[in-house]
């Protein structure tokens, strides 16, 4: 009975021993694997906390960059919160000018309309004094032809009153030759005034020698070939005649001893005075 | 006392392969052991 139960039990012991040994084994075997992979796990915790490490302090710089571009830009809102602000205050004061200048144009328009009107008033009445001007004009050049037409006139009388000057003075001298002829005849010539003049006794014939204008073309010098050795005397007037015409008259101005020289009345002329016309103090 | 005179038997056999298979398991646990800084001495 003994021999069985130790058999038993022997058999058990190398159960047991076999069991143990396997388990042993297979403890061992394991360990080994899940050592190899906590390694490994353990490798990849070091990597991920060291990109962890990096990955915060990239996002440490980033966020510090985001704070200071926040700032910044928080800055500039604040800086352009006030440039609005001032830019509203300058809109709204430039829409007041607005208004005020929109009320100015209007006023302006309505000025420039009444200008417009004026204007067109004044140029009417510019037209109008244009017209007139060109009117006064014509007259001006009327006026001036007849200043021209007058101031011929006036050249004229003034050569007439030129000549009858010359003439009165020539008959005061004649006077005055004659005053003294009388007084030395003894003859009071206001008495000699009063009575009748005495007519030329003699007749006189003569020819012309030559006939001229004078310098001022104002009058007809006749030269004669009689003089003051015939009786001719100055302001006598003598007949010229050619054949049985009439010429004209004249009256001596200048005598000499055998000629003499007259100037023709243009009143009494009735012909052109040639050389060689008779001259006679009576016809 | 009477003097018994055995030959080993297959028995005996066994016992000696327990005692191997008990100091193999051992030898794995002490490797297994040494794997966490485990030394003889404490």
């Amino acid at each position: 009975m003994n021999n069985v139960v130790g058999k038993i039990l022997i058999v058990l012991q190398l159960v047991f021993s076999l069991c143990f040994m396997c388990f042993a084994g297979a403890a061992y075997t394991f360990h080994e694997g899940w050592k190899n992979r906590a390694t490994t796990a353990e490798d990849k915790l070091k990597n991920t906390n060291l990109q962890l490490t990096e990955a915060q302090t990239a996002r440490q710089q980033l966020e510090e960059k985001l704070t200071a571009d926040v700032k910044t830009q928080t800055e500039r809102a604040v800086m352009a919160e006030a440039k609005v602000t001032g830019l509203e205050t300058s809109l709204a004061q430039a829409l007041g000018n607005l208004a005020n200048a929109e009320q100015q144009r209007d006023k302006h328009l309505a000025d420039l309309a009444i200008a417009q009107q004026e204007a067109q008033a004044r140029i009417s009445e510019t037209t109008d004094a244009r017209s007139e001007n060109l009117r006064l004009n014509d007259r001006v050049v009327d006026g001036i032809s007849v200043r021209r037409t007058l101031e011929d006139q006036v050249l004229e009388l003034q050569g007439q009153n030129n000549e009858a000057v010359r003439r009165e003075q020539a008959n005061i001298e004649k006077l005055e030759r004659l005053r003294g002829v009388l007084s030395k005849n003894n003859i009071d010539w206001e008495e000699a005034l009063k009575g009748p003049v005495l007519p030329v006794s003699e007749k006189v014939n003569g020819v012309v020698r030559a006939a001229r204008k004078n310098e001022s073309r104002s009058a007809e010098l006749v030269e004669i070939s009689v003089g003051s050795d015939d009786g001719i005397t100055k302001s006598m007037r003598l007949t010229i005649y050619r054949g049985a015409k009439y010429v004209c008259q004249i009256e001596v101005t200048e005598v000499y001893p055998d000629v003499a020289v007259g100037r023709v009345i243009e009143e009494t002329r009735n012909g052109t005075i040639e050389r060689g016309d008779n001259v006679t103090t009576k016809l | 006392m009477s003097q018994q005179n055995s030959d080993p038997t297959i028995y005996d056999g066994l016992m000696f392969v327990s005692l191997g298979a008990v100091i193999i398991g051992i030898v794995f646990l002490v490797l297994s052991l040494n794997g966490y800084g485990w030394s003889s001495g404490g």
